[in-house]
């Protein structure tokens, strides 16, 4: 999936590039979950499933950002722009819900570039030596270090990612990470229901494919998948990031039972896709292959052999159906 | 238009362009930007380019924080420049290929980007001399006192 990162003022998010290229189409590097010939979160089936299953309500991507006070403005339009406003407000939503990468953690760097003992005790601090050269990518920069033992090795990624903050500042960053991506501290941003915001800040603050990204965006996932909270993030960008967490960990069962509850039946059969498309070897995907179903049955196969909480997705299933029953009879 | 004999365009006789630190800051609170400057210009007076700072002062995780840029320094140490006296000590000896050198350890700069460069950053020689000198003093220093320190306890 060829994607062109936006820029939109407040949260702006730039992908690792790749050796020699400032600008990464998507989310090339190694397959999040490993394996050879296993789909990664970039491939475009992938990323179709979790965009439909992501949803469009434009109320909420267009929820209005807090910013200065002005009085609003009315436009009168006829049928025909309005119909063509709201085209154009779907492909500034759908820019806005571009799903953030999901990386590999990075490997932490180890390079001693050079040892000079006799310099021992000469210094009592560590020198940080940054190459600002401006038209060097980020990833490329040359930070280096020299210890008051004289060795001379390369920065580790925290110092890294410091440095380039001070030199090179972004925004919606910040030198030192908040407090608030703490443990302790995110218990309480989610008593608060506000994954999506703590979700936008992570991304601002740290790179795609660091320590603290993944284990804020884990907490997150953790807590919503544990309170069913997962309509927070529908119609966002982290959407389709959850889903994935959830159905590599096979953690699907709450969410497929929220999906049914909401009528919302397609989503519920591209998540079930999804699933055999990660999961080939379990006996509802063999099944499905098999029998090539469709739909409600394919929901029914995976319910009997995949999943733990079967009772109440049969029971939510069984609701489904009395409902659509009763309003065709009606 | 500028006329001959201006007090804005001063001109100088002799002089040649150096990479040196100019200080900055307030009191009690040093700060140098490195910068490539004509010798006879003021020390903090107007320069041709800035290449980089050196933070002196240790900042809350411990380290001297120091940025250069070094594609710029390359084209001025291309163009002729000479290194100040301090700036030598911290990015190393432009043309110090000598036999006594050994193998191309940089000195505090960037090594790997430039080690192919001709002798940009091989180490400067007061460095080693001074960690030596050092070295010594402490020695020195170490070994005489136990020799006061006994007969000035009584």
């Amino acid at each position: 999936v060829a994607v062109a990162w936006p820029r939109p003022a407040p949260l702006p998010l730039r992908p690792p590039p790749a050796p020699r290229r400032r600008r990464v189409n998507g989310l090339g590097n190694p397959p999040a979950g490993g394996g050879a010939g296993r789909p990664a979160f970039a491939d475009a089936a992938v990323q179709n499933l979790l965009y439909k299953m992501t949803g469009l309500n434009l109320q909420k991507v267009f929820r209005p950002v807090k910013k200065e006070l002005k009085p609003p403005r009315y436009k009168l339009m006829t049928e025909a722009q309005l119909e063509e406003a709201t085209r154009k407000a779907i492909e500034e939503a759908k820019e806005k819900l571009i799903m953030p990468p999901v990386l590999n953690e990075r490997e932490p760097i180890d390079d001693v570039l050079a040892e000079d003992k006799f310099l021992e005790g000469s210094e009592t601090t560590k020198y940080v030596f940054t190459d600002l050269t401006y038209s060097i990518p980020h990833r490329e920069r040359f930070i280096v270090v020299r210890e008051p033992n004289g060795v001379l090795r390369k920065a580790t990624w925290e110092e890294r990612d410091r440095m380039i903050q001070i030199f090179f500042p972004k925004e919606g960053r910040r030198v030192i990470p908040p407090v608030v991506f703490k443990d302790e501290h995110l218990v309480t941003v989610f008593q608060q229901d506000r994954h999506e915001d703590i979700l936008n800040r992570c991304i601002a603050q740290f790179e795609p494919d660091s320590p603290d990204y993944i284990r804020v965006h884990h907490r997150t996932y953790d807590d919503i998948e544990k309170h069913g909270k997962y309509d927070l993030l529908r119609s966002t960008r982290h959407f389709g990031g959850m889903v994935w967490y959830l159905v590599n960990r096979k953690k699907t069962d709450g969410l497929l039972i929220d999906m049914i509850h909401r009528d919302l039946l397609d989503d519920a059969t591209s998540l079930i896709t999804l699933y055999h498309m990660l999961h080939p070897e379990c006996q509802s995907a063999k099944e499905a292959k098999e029998g090539n179903l469709q739909g409600v049955d394919l929901i029914k196969v995976f319910v009997k052999t995949e999943s733990q909480k079967e009772g109440y997705i049969q029971l939510a299933l069984q609701a489904y159906e009395e409902a659509t029953a009763t309003s065709t009879a009606s | 238009a500028l006329f001959a004999g201006s007090r804005l365009l001063k001109g100088y006789r002799g002089g040649h362009v150096v990479i040196r630190f100019a200080l900055g800051g307030c009191t009690n609170r040093p700060f140098f930007r490195i910068v490539a400057a004509h010798s006879r210009r003021a020390r903090d007076g107007k320069y041709l380019e800035q290449l980089g700072c050196l933070d002196p002062l240790p900042n809350a995780h411990g380290e001297r924080v120091a940025g250069l840029n070094l594609e710029r320094l390359r084209h001025w140490l291309g163009c002729g420049a000479q290194l100040s006296r301090p700036a030598e000590k911290l990015l190393g000896r432009p043309g110090a290929w000598g036999p006594g050198w050994g193998p191309a350890t940089a000195r505090r700069g960037s090594p790997l980007l430039l080690a192919g460069l001709a002798g940009f950053l091989p180490l400067h020689p007061m460095t080693v001399t001074g960690a030596e000198r050092l070295r010594r003093r402490r020695g020195q220093e170490a070994v005489a006192p136990p020799a006061d320190g006994s007969p000035g306890a009584r």
